[in-house]
Order: structure tokens, then sequence, then C-alpha cells
């Protein structure tokens, strides 16, 4: 089983090697492009999702390019064999439709700005929870722009970035690793900071814990989920007399143990054992009565 | 070689257990990191999902997962219920099923990551010289009753109330928050936090606590008791119901007027399971049984206890194999030579 999983991830990875780069998006209609809302955190380029309906059926989402001038947003499935595997969604009012593609799963979502020798380029992943999804590795590791930020790996199913975690991402100029490139972080909890990627072009980030303490008390959970809040990485190359920068945001959550008493846990826990503890003592009739059991 | 390698159906059970342990608890390490969409999210066993690298989720998740975001929602909505509503729910337990048709119960007692941890822990007990503490056949009546409960109200009822909003939100998937096997595989991957209970809510608390009362609870009984979750265990309940459905079966034919008094299947019976002593044909199958074939190993005829998959016999019982596997250890599990003798005689005085 794990070896034809291995066949099938290297024959993939190899497919996606000598897949051709996307054609860079020069000469668009700029007259038609919508600048959507700003973000007041950051001027960096982000993709934001809007989810609508309120249950799981009737559930849609709108994707939004904020702080960058884009007319598509382009959307890549994790079925790279998809003859829809890579679509370009048209921007209506208030933003980009996202249907759940047949594959569910990850889908990697960019827009793209080109402004005369500036390119800015913002980057999300958007998760449809579907059984049976592909393995999205190849799908984030396929050329999408010249300038790409690619989480190494993304928080898995049913999972998020959460505070006080590191994660890693690869940074990387037309395919190839940019080491020793300045990474920097903002997040819409005010925070900022700048990381460097190493000699393989791979930065590791650690997301601050910066919720406000008040703002715990007065919202507390819901249904388990925590608080989140929006985080952007970018980074800015110069190649020749080209600009790029690329931004990559998704949001975050709270430290994993906000609301959570680790001592209380082990109390309840020691408490447990306590009860079972008369189950081990061997009692003194029960002991003499006994006989080896050869049946 | 395979018989050297495998001897007897227990250590071969085992070994299918210890890597059962490694995939659902570590198998998303070993597979790569997004392995769970892509198997079937409705595991017939406690693979848990907290367990940020395990390789498959347990049914029970998806199904209360199901039941308060889909059902009880439609519920609601008196009148809007519609097929999309419950086919995801009909396609998890069909994905289920599949796993089901082919193991039955098996999955209980031989890929489950908390029964091999329960079962680790009892052959710990064994070797520190702890007791047994069995399960008579006049009170085994009164703990059976607790998985059909847990199942009812924990796994289908809160979670369908829940997503109708009759009760709090918080109870949409109150079995999660208290099963042992949510902080057993976690730990295992060395991740404290579903060991912290969470404090958000009086709900929260409550079950968090009570989880780890539970979970500590289990830890040191399973020293001597065997099988001590399993045995309210909700999935057992629900593999109980589509027992009947599988090819894959235990069974026990008549053999001779002294059987039912023999009673050494009784005794090797993990579950405690008295009936296999005195029951016969189909009613042997009991809805706790978890097919891990101790019986069978420790009957002394041949062929009259046996584990078949389409009437085709996988192990039966024999004389040879009895009385070999006595030599090594007792039906209760109690090795024959390697107790700690320290423990030992300090116990006896």
């Amino acid at each position: 089983m794990r070896i034809l999983y291995f066949a099938c991830l290297f024959a993939t990875c190899t497919a996606t090697a000598f897949a051709a780069e996307p054609p860079a998006m020069a000469g668009h209609d700029h007259g038609a492009m919508m600048r959507s809302q700003a973000e007041h955190w950051t001027q960096l380029p982000l993709l934001k999702a809007r989810m609508k309906g309120q249950d799981m059926s009737s559930r849609s989402y709108i994707m939004q390019p904020q702080n960058i001038a884009a007319d598509v947003v382009e959307a890549w499935s994790n079925n790279l064999d998809d003859a829809n595997g890579h679509r370009q969604l048209a921007i209506e009012m208030g933003g980009a439709p996202l249907d759940k593609p047949a594959t569910g799963g990850f889908q990697m979502l960019t827009a793209r700005e080109v402004q005369g020798d500036a390119v800015r380029v913002a980057s999300t992943v958007h998760y449809f929870g579907e059984r049976g999804g592909k393995n999205p590795s190849a799908m984030f590791e396929q050329i999408k722009h010249e300038l790409e930020i690619v989480p190494q790996p993304y928080p898995r199913e049913h999972s998020r970035y959460r505070a006080n975690e590191d994660w890693q991402f690869a940074v990387r100029f037309k395919g190839q690793p940019l080491p020793e490139q300045k990474v920097v972080l903002e997040t819409s909890n005010s925070s900022r900071a700048e990381f460097m990627t190493d000699a393989a072009g791979v930065v590791k980030v650690h997301v601050p814990q910066d919720f406000k303490a008040e703002e715990e008390q007065s919202k507390g959970e819901s249904h388990g989920m925590r608080r989140g809040a929006d985080f952007v990485l970018a980074v800015s190359h110069a190649d020749g007399s080209l600009q790029y920068l690329t931004a990559f945001n998704s949001s975050y959550g709270e430290d994993a143990y906000t609301n959570r008493s680790l001592a209380m846990g082990l109390g309840f826990m020691l408490a447990g054992m306590l009860g079972a503890a008369p189950l081990l003592r061997k009692r003194k009739a029960a002991a003499k009565n006994e006989e080896p059991s050869n049946a | 070689m395979l018989k050297n390698l495998f001897p007897t159906l227990a250590r071969f059970r085992f070994t299918v257990q210890i890597v059962m342990l490694f995939v659902t608890v570590y198998g998303g390490a070993l597979l790569g990191s997004y392995t769970v969409d892509r198997i079937s999210q409705a595991l017939p066993s406690l693979a848990c999902a907290y367990d940020k690298v395990t390789g498959d989720h347990c049914i029970l998740i998806s199904a209360q997962h199901q039941l308060h975001h889909r059902v009880g929602v439609a519920l609601a909505k008196a009148g809007d219920v519609a097929l999309n509503v419950f086919l995801p729910t009909l396609i998890t337990v069909g994905v289920f099923f599949l796993f089901f048709f082919f193991l039955n119960k098996a999955f209980c007692g031989w890929i489950c990551p908390l029964g091999t941890v329960q079962e680790v822990l009892y052959k710990i007990g064994r070797r520190l010289g702890r007791p047994l503490n069995r399960f008579k056949q006049g009170n085994v009546g009164r703990v059976r009753p607790v998985k059909w409960f847990m199942l009812l109200v924990l796994v289908l009822g809160l979670p369908t109330l829940a997503g109708m909003g009759t009760v709090a939100n918080e109870l949409g998937d109150p079995f999660c928050q208290v099963c042992p096997s949510r902080i057993a595989t976690t730990l295992l991957t060395a991740d404290t936090e579903q060991l912290a209970v969470r404090t958000g809510t009086g709900i929260n608390f409550f079950l968090g606590a009570l989880g780890n009362a539970l979970f500590g609870f289990m830890i040191i009984a399973a020293l001597a008791v065997r099988q001590p979750f399993c045995r309210i265990c909700p999935l057992l309940s629900w593999n109980a119901l589509f027992q009947k459905l599988s090819p894959m079966r235990l069974v026990k034919k008549e053999a001779h007027d002294k059987c039912a008094k023999c009673g050494v299947c009784e005794k090797a019976c993990p579950m405690d399971i008295h009936e296999i002593g005195t029951a016969f044909g189909s009613k042997a199958f009991h809805e706790d049984c978890t097919l891990c074939g101790r019986c069978a190993e420790y009957c002394p005829d041949d062929d009259v206890i046996q584990l078949k998959f389409f009437g085709f016999k996988l192990f039966g019982s024999s004389r040879d194999y009895y009385k070999a596997r006595v030599k090594f250890e007792t039906p209760e599990g109690q090795p024959k030579k390697r107790v700690i003798p320290i423990l030992r005689a300090k116990e006896n005085g």
C-alpha cells in the first residue's frame, strides 16, 4: 500500500516538475480591473474568502482580492489531471465566486497585478472538506507565478495555523529557491516581524500570540472554534527592471492552550487513577484461593 | 518461516495491533501530511481526529459532526429535510461498512489503537503481578447496557439535538470530549493539548474533566481489568448493529456434553463473555465479541470454535495448539514464568 502510495506520489511529482510554467499575465485590461476594499492593517496584497450561507448545505464562498487590482482570481485544484484543475474565476461585484470542485480538498488561489515594472501577487489556500480528496503536495509544488511563497506543508485537513507554532514556507523565484531572502510577517492584531530564508530558501515563521486578553474574556469559545486573526507573509525580489512582490495570507487561531488548563487536566486524570487504584490491590482471600489456571 | 514468526494467533494479532497502532496514531507522518481525506474518515476503530498525525478518522466523529451540522439543522427546519442532507451521513456509513464487511468486529480486537493500548497495559499488569478483576456472570450484565447508552446519547442523540438548537452547541461532539482515545493517541504523539481541560464554558469543562478522569481510570484499571473501556465503548455497540451483516464470523459448534462445563474459553475471553462457554451456533458470537480469537486459541477441542470468513475457516481450535499455548500463558493472560520476581516476593510478604 505504502509502496503504491509513494509510486503514485513520485509519478505526480515528476509530472509536475516537467509542467510548463504558466504564461505571465501581462497585458491586462486595467480599465476593467476592480480594486476591492482595502484592509487597514496592512498594505500588502491579500486574498480573503468570505463565506455566504448559514449551514453546510447552503454555504458558498466569495474570494475577495484586497490591496491589489486584479480582474480574475486563479484557482488551482489538487487534481492536476483535471481539465478544470486550473481555473480563472471572474471577479464580479464583491469578489470571485469559488464553487466547490468535484475533487474538494485544498485549492490554491492567487490574484495578480501588473503595473508598469511592478508585479504584485496575492495568494492563499482554501480548504473544502471532501472524502477522497487528492494529496495536494504536487499542487503546492506546481509553479504558478515567478515569485512564490509555498507552505511546507499547509495545515492538514481540519487544522489551521495557530499562535505560538512554527511553520515553514519555501520562497522561490521561477522555481528556484531564494536563499537569504527577507520575509515580512504582518498580522491583523498589529504584529510585525521579519524572517530570513535559509540556504534552501525555506523560512521558519513563528506565528505570534498577539490576541488581546480582554477580548478573550468577552468572546470566549464557540463550538471549539477559537478566535481567529489574519496574517500575511510577503517577499519582494528584483529581476532586471521588474520588481516582484508576492504575499501569502491565511488566518490563524489562538494558542493551543488558550482557554485550557493542563494542570486541571492532570488533576482530573490523577483523580481517575486514584479511583481505579483499589483494583490493583490483591485481596488476601482471593490470593489464598487463587489457583494457577492451567485449564 | 511465517510459523516461526507467528507461532500463535495471539502473536500474529499483537503484531497486527502494533502495526495498526502506528497507522492509526502516526499514519499521517508515515504517509504524508494530507492523508485523512484520502482514506475514509469512517474507520470502525477509535483513530482520533484530534491526533494531528493520524492516518484516518473514526466513524464516530464523522457521525457526530454530520448529525450536528446536517441532520440536526435540517430537522430544526422542519420540512426542509432533503436527500442531500442525509446523503453525506449515508455515504459515511457506507464507507464504514466497506471496511466493516471484511473484518467485522476484528476492528475492535485487531485494529483499534485504544484496544491495543489497554491490552499492552494489561500485559504490563501481568508482568507486575497485579490481580485480575473479572466481571462475573451475574454482574457483567450491568455494564453491557452502558455502551448502548453511550451510543444513543453521546454519539447520536446530543449531536442531533445540538444541530437542532435544542441543547448547547458544545454538545456537538460529546463522545469525543470524553473518549480516552483522544487523550491516549495525542499523548502518543507527544502532544499534551488534549490532556489540558477546556475552561471556556461550564459544559466544556465538565466534559473535559469527565474525559480526563475516565482516561486516568482506564490507564490504571487496564493493569488489572481486561479492556476496561471497550466494555462501554459506543463503537462496540455501533459495530454490534452491523455484525450480522459481515461474512467474518465467530462460530461454535456443539461438541460434547462436557463442553458447557469446561469454561476455559470463558476464562480466555477478555470481554468476560460467559455465553461463549454455554451458547452454541450464532448465539456464541456475542454483541461484545471483538473477534480477538482467544476463545478459539484456548478451546481444547478440535474445531469447536472457529473464526470463519464466508464459511472458510481462518482459524480453528485444536487440542495440540491448546497444549502448546497454555505452556506459556494461562487463558487469563498470565505468563507462566515471566512475572517480575521481586514484586511477587514482596506481595507474598
